[in-house]
C-alpha cells in the first residue's frame, strides 16, 4: 500500500491525537455540520450593521464621545431609542421568543461592524447580548422566556429594556469570574433565603450599560464556604424594591457605554426570578455535581461573551485601520502623499493583516460555539430548519410549553447533564484565545494608526486617539487578558496533561 | 535613581532635580485628576505661572538673556521628575525648551542674537511651538507675495498656542522652497486661534490650531535654514522626550508596586501571583532600559562624544516604545480600576502615547535617522 493511503482505522487514530479536529477545526466542521443557509443571516447582519453605522452611529460617534467627556452625567438614551427603532435589541433573539431570529453565528460579525464606527455606542447593543448570553446558559426556560419576550415587547413599544451582565464587586473581579478561583473570592454581597425568595445586600460595580438597562442578570454566592457550589443567578428588573443605581465610572474610553454601580439594599427577589441555583437538588445531587455545573454555566457565558469581546476588538482594530488609510490618502508628508511612502504602505499592510487575522480567530471561536458551545442546539440542522420555517405566532402559541419545567429539564439535560467536558473546554478555550488575541491585535492597530498619523493622531477629531482609548478596555473586562491566557491553558493545553496544576 | 544623575553631575543639576520633584509634589499632585479634565475644566494656570517663577522656562536660555544657560540635558532632568507626577506641565516646558533650542541653533549659525530681545516674556512664560509635527508633516505658512515679513496660513496641533505670547513658526517663501523659522507675536490681530483641542493625553498642555493672516514676524537666524535648526533642536530635545517618557514609566511602576501590594485576588496579594510579577518585571526592565540609554545619551552630550545625536534619537524612539508598553501594563495591573480616572494609570498611558509623538511621527523619525547614518557613511 502506498504510504499516503491510510486505512479508516489508522486515520481515526491519527486524528484522535492532538490537535483534534473537534478542538481546532470547527470552522471546517461547520461546512458540513450546520445548515448551508447559515451564511445568509451573517450577510444580512453585516449589511444591517453597515447601514446602521452609516445612518446612525458614524454621524454622532465623536460628538457623543465628546459630550460624555464634557458632562459625566450624560447618558445616550436617544441612541438607545434609535437602536430599538431598528430592532437591534431583539434582532438576534431566537424566533421562539419573538425575536428577529438572526442566528448566533451572525451576531459576531454584526458586533464587529457596529464597533468599527464607535465601540462605545456599539457596546450598548453588544453588552445587551452579553446579558442575554448570561441568562441563556441558566437554561431556566421560564425566566428566559419571561425576560426575552419582555425585551421584544418593550422594544416594539419604543421603551427598550436592555439586559446587563452583573458579576464584579469592589473586592472581587478576577476571582468572581474564574471558576478555579471563586473559592477565594472576597465578594461581600450577601444573599439570604427568605419565604418566597431572597434578600440581597451588596454592591456590584463596573456593570456595563447599567444605567441604560432594565434586566440585570445578577450573580452571587449563597454559601461563603463553598462559593462555586452555591452560585445563584437572578434576573433583577428595574424598580425592584431595594435595588438602585449608584454612580457610574469616569473612565478612559468607550465613554458612551456607562459602567455602573448597582446597589442592593435589602432587596427582595422573588423565587420566580431565580434563573439558576447551584444548591437546587437538580444540580446539587447531579452526577457531575454543582461545581461542575456552575463551572459549565460560567464557561457557557464567557465562551460566548468573550467571542463578542473579540469581535468588538476587531471592530476597533478595523476603525483604526480604516481611519489611518483614509488619512494616508489625503496627507502629504515630505512632499509625497503618505500612502505613497513604502514604509506607510507596510504599516497599512500590517494593520490590514491584523484586522483579518483577528476576524479569523473570532470566527473560529464562533464556529466552536455553534458546534460545541452555547449555541449547539440551535445549529443542529433539523432544529435550525424548523425554527427558520415556522412562523413567529406558532412559537407564541407554544409559550406555555416553553415556560414549562419540562422545557427547562430538557435543556439542562442537553447543556449540562449530558454535556461533555471536552466540548466545554473547546468552546471556553477558544473564547479566551480570541478574546486576548483580538484585543492585543487591536491595541497594536490603534498604536500603528497613531504612529502613522503623528500629531493628527492624538486629536480627538481624527478618531485614532479614540480607538486607542477604547481598545484598552478590551484587554481588561471579561476577565483580564492574563486570566484568559490562564483559562486557555487550562482548557486547551493543561486538560490533556494529568500532572498539571493551576494557579500555583 | 535619576537617569541623568547617574554620574557625579553638578550640584546645580541635583538642585534642579530636587526643585522639580518638590514643585510637582506641591503644585501638580493634588487635583491631578481635575486638571486632566482640561479643556472641560480649568487650566493649571497657577502651576504654569509658578514654573516661570522658579525659572523652569529659562533653563536652556543663554545666561546673557537671563537664563540658566544649561543644555537640553538639564531640561530633561526637570521633565523626568515632573512627568513622574503629571506630564502635562512637562509638555509646556518642552514646547518652550524646543523653541529656545531653535533660537539657539539659529544664533549659533547666524552669529546674531537680536531675536532674544524681541521676546518680552523670555524665560518667564512659555513659548508656543508645533512640537508634535516635524516640518515635513505640516504645510509651513507662506510668506506673502511681496516677500516681506508678513505671511498667512494655518498650522495645526500648536502646543501652548492659546497660552503663550510668542510662537516659533516654520515658514516657506514659496511652495517647494526650503523653510525658515519666524517669531510671531500671538497677540497680533492677524492671528486666530481655534478653541482648545481635545487630545489623547497631556491635557494640561493645551493645543490649538492657529491661522495667520497678514501677520508681521521676525526671521529667526538665516533664511532657508529651518531644516538645519530643526535637526539641531530635534537631537537635543530627543533627550527631553526620553526623559518625559521615563518619568511617566517610573510613576506608573511605582504606583503598580503599591497597588499590587494592596489588592487581593484569588486569596493573596496580587503581587504574589507569578503572572503579576512577570508584568512588573517587564515594566521594571523597560524602565531600566530607557534609563540606561537616556543616561548614556546625556553623558555623551556632556562629554561632546561624536555621534551623541544618534544616541539621543535612539533614546527617544526606543523610550517611546518602552513607555507605551510599560504604561499599558501599568493600567492592566490595576484591572478595571486602571481604566478609571480614579487612579492615575490610564492618564499615564495616554500621556505616554502622546509624548511618544513629540518631534514628529515615529516612522518618519526612523526613516530620517537611518538616512542620516547613511549620509554620514557616504
Ligand atoms: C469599563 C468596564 C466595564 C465592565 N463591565 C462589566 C460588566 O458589564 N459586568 C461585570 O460583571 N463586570 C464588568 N467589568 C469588570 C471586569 O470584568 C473586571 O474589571 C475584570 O474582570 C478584572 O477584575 P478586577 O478589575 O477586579 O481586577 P483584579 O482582579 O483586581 O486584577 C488586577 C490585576 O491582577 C491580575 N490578577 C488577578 N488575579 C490573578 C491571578 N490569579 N493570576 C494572575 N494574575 C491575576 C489581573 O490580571 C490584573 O492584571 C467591567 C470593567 C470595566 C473597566
Amino acid at each position: 500500500m502506498k504510504p499516503y493511503r491510510i486505512s479508516k482505522k489508522e486515520k481515526l487514530s491519527l486524528l484522535s491525537n492532538r490537535p483534534r479536529i473537534e478542538e481546532v477545526y470547527n470552522g471546517l466542521e461547520c461546512q458540513h455540520r450546520i445548515a448551508s443557509n447559515t451564511h445568509k443571516d451573517v450577510e444580512t447582519a453585516i449589511a444591517i450593521g453597515r447601514k446602521f453605522n452609516n445612518e446612525v452611529i458614524r454621524p454622532i460617534a465623536l460628538e457623543i464621545d465628546r459630550k460624555c467627556m464634557e458632562d459625566h452625567n450624560y447618558l445616550p438614551h436617544e441612541f438607545v431609542r434609535k437602536a430599538a427603532d431598528w430592532g437591534l435589541f431583539s434582532l438576534f433573539l431566537p424566533k421562539m421568543f419573538g425575536g428577529g431570529g438572526l442566528n448566533f453565528y451572525a451576531i459576531y460579525p454584526f458586533m464587529e461592524e457596529i464597533s468599527s464606527s464607535c465601540a462605545g455606542l456599539g457596546h450598548i447593543v453588544n453588552v445587551h447580548y452579553c446579558g442575554v448570553a448570561t441568562l441563556f446558559p441558566s437554561m431556566n426556560m421560564n425566566v428566559i422566556t419571561t425576560v426575552f419576550r419582555d425585551v421584544v415587547k418593550s422594544e416594539r413599544q419604543g421603551k427598550p429594556r436592555l439586559c446587563t451582565i452583573v458579576v464584579t464587586e469592589p473586592e472581587s473581579g478576577t476571582d468572581s469570574q474564574e471558576p478555579l478561583l471563586n473559592q477565594y473570592s472576597k465578594a461581600t454581597s450577601n444573599v439570604k433565603r427568605v419565604k418566597g425568595g431572597y434578600i440581597v445586600n451588596g454592591k456590584k460595580i463596573f456593570i456595563s450599560s447599567g444605567h441604560l438597562s432594565y434586566w440585570h442578570i445578577a450573580n452571587f454566592f449563597e454559601d461563603k464556604s463553598d462559593k462555586l457550589g452555591s452560585w445563584i443567578q437572578f434576573a433583577v428588573p428595574n424598580g425592584t424594591k431595594g435595588f438602585s443605581f449608584g454612580t457610574h465610572e469616569n473612565k478612559m474610553g468607550q465613554l458612551a457605554c456607562c459602567a455602573s454601580e448597582l446597589l442592593f439594599d435589602d432587596c427582595f427577589i422573588p423565587n420566580k426570578l431565580i434563573s439558576a441555583r447551584a444548591l437546587d437538588p437538580e444540580f446539587k445531587d447531579s452526577e457531575k455535581g454543582p461545581r461542575w455545573v456552575c463551572h459549565t454555566i460560567v464557561d457557557h457565558v464567557t465562551g460566548s461573551s468573550r467571542t463578542g469581546t473579540a469581535a468588538i476588538s476587531t471592530g476597533i482594530a478595523r476603525n483604526a485601520y480604516e481611519t489611518a488609510l483614509e488619512y494616508a490618502r489625503k496627507k502629504r508628508v515630505a512632499g509625497e502623499l503618505l500612502i505613497n511612502h513604502q514604509w506607510a504602505q507596510i504599516i497599512l499592510s500590517d494593520m490590514y493583516r491584523n484586522v483579518n487575522m483577528s476576524r479569523t480567530v473570532y470566527m473560529e471561536s464562533a464556529a466552536t460555539l455553534a458546534l460545541r458551545g452555547l449555541f449547539k442546539l440551535l445549529f443542529i440542522k433539523p432544529i435550525h430548519h424548523f425554527i427558520k420555517i415556522m412562523p413567529r405566532w406558532y412559537f407564541t402559541l407554544l409559550t406555555p410549553i416553553m415556560k414549562s419545567r419540562l422545557a427547562t429539564w430538557a435543556m439542562r439535560q442537553f447543556y449540562f447533564h449530558r454535556y461533555p467536558t471536552e466540548e466545554r473546554n473547546a468552546a471556553s478555550g477558544w473564547g479566551s484565545a480570541c478574546k486576548y488575541t483580538c484585543s492585543d491585535l487591536g491595541v497594536i492597530n490603534s498604536n500603528l494608526a497613531i504612529d502613522l498619523m503623528g500629531g493628527d493622531g492624538i486629536r480627538h477629531d481624527h478618531m485614532a486617539e479614540k480607538c486607542f482609548r477604547d481598545i484598552k478596555l478590551q484587554q481588561i473586562y471579561e476577565s483580564t487578558n492574563q486570566v484568559n491566557q490562564m483559562n486557555m491553558f487550562y482548557c486547551l493545553i493543561g486538560s490533556g496533561i494529568p500532572e498539571v496544576e493551576y494557579f500555583k | 535613581m535619576n537617569a541623568i544623575n547617574t554620574d557625579a553631575l553638578s550640584a546645580e543639576r541635583q538642585a534642579f532635580a530636587e526643585l522639580a520633584k518638590d514643585f510637582s509634589a506641591k503644585k501638580l499632585f493634588e487635583n491631578r485628576e481635575e486638571h486632566d479634565r482640561y479643556p472641560f475644566a480649568e487650566l493649571i494656570t497657577d502651576a504654569i505661572r509658578d514654573a516661570g517663577v522658579v525659572g523652569f522656562y529659562g533653563v536652556n536660555l543663554p545666561a546673557d538673556f537671563g537664563g540658566v544657560g544649561m543644555n537640553a540635558g538639564m531640561v530633561a532632568v526637570i521633565l523626568e521628575k515632573i512627568s513622574e507626577i503629571d506630564a502635562s506641565l512637562a509638555g509646556i516646558l518642552f514646547s518652550n525648551a524646543a523653541a529656545l533650542e531653535i533660537l539657539k541653533a539659529a544664533a549659533e549659525s547666524a552669529g546674531e542674537t537680536g531675536i532674544y530681545t524681541a521676546i518680552k516674556t523670555l524665560g518667564t512664560a512659555p513659548i508656543a511651538f508645533p512640537m508634535y509635527d516635524s516640518p515635513d508633516e505640516i504645510n509651513p505658512v507662506m510668506l506673502s507675495k511681496d516677500g516681506g515679513t508678513i505671511f498667512f496660513g494655518k498650522i495645526c496641533n500648536f502646543a501652548c498656542g492659546n497660552i503663550a505670547d510668542y510662537a516659533v513658526v516654520p515658514v516657506r517663501k514659496k511652495e517647494g522652497h526650503p523653510y525658515s523659522y519666524y517669531l510671531v507675536d500671538l497677540n497680533d490681530k492677524g492671528v486666530t486661534k481655534s478653541a482648545p483641542l481635545v487630545t489623547l493625553g497631556l491635557h494640561g498642555c493645551p493645543m490649538v490650531d492657529i491661522s495667520i493672516e497678514k501677520t508681521p514676524a521676525l526671521l529667526i537666524g538665516k533664511e532657508g535654514e529651518g531644516a538645519l535648526y530643526f535637526r539641531a533642536m530635534q537631537d537635543r530635545m530627543s533627550l527631553c522626550v526620553a526623559a518625559m517618557l521615563l518619568g511617566i514609566m517610573k510613576g506608573s511602576l511605582k504606583d503598580a508596586f503599591q497597588y499590587t501590594n494592596d489588592r487581593y485576588q484569588g486569596g493573596r496579594q496580587i503581587i504574589d501571583w507569578p503572572l503579576v510579577r512577570m508584568m512588573l518585571a517587564n515594566m521594571a526592565l523597560d524602565a531600566k532600559a530607557a534609563e540606561a540609554i537616556l543616561s548614556m545619551a546625556c553623558q555623551e552630550l556632556d562629554a561632546g562624544v561624536h555621534g551623541w545625536e544618534q544616541t539621543a534619537q535612539a533614546a527617544a524612539i526606543h523610550a517611546a516604545e518602552l513607555a507605551v508598553r510599560a504604561t499599558a501594563d501599568g493600567v492592566q495591573l490595576f484591572g478595571g480600576n486602571g481604566y478609571t480616572k480614579d487612579y492615575p494609570q490610564e492618564k499615564r498611558l495616554r500621556d505616554a502615547r502622546q509624548a511618544a509623538n513629540l518631534l514628529g511621527m515615529i516612522p518618519l523619525r526612523k526613516v530620517n535617522y537611518i538616512a542620516r547614518i547613511i549620509e554620514e557613511m557616504a
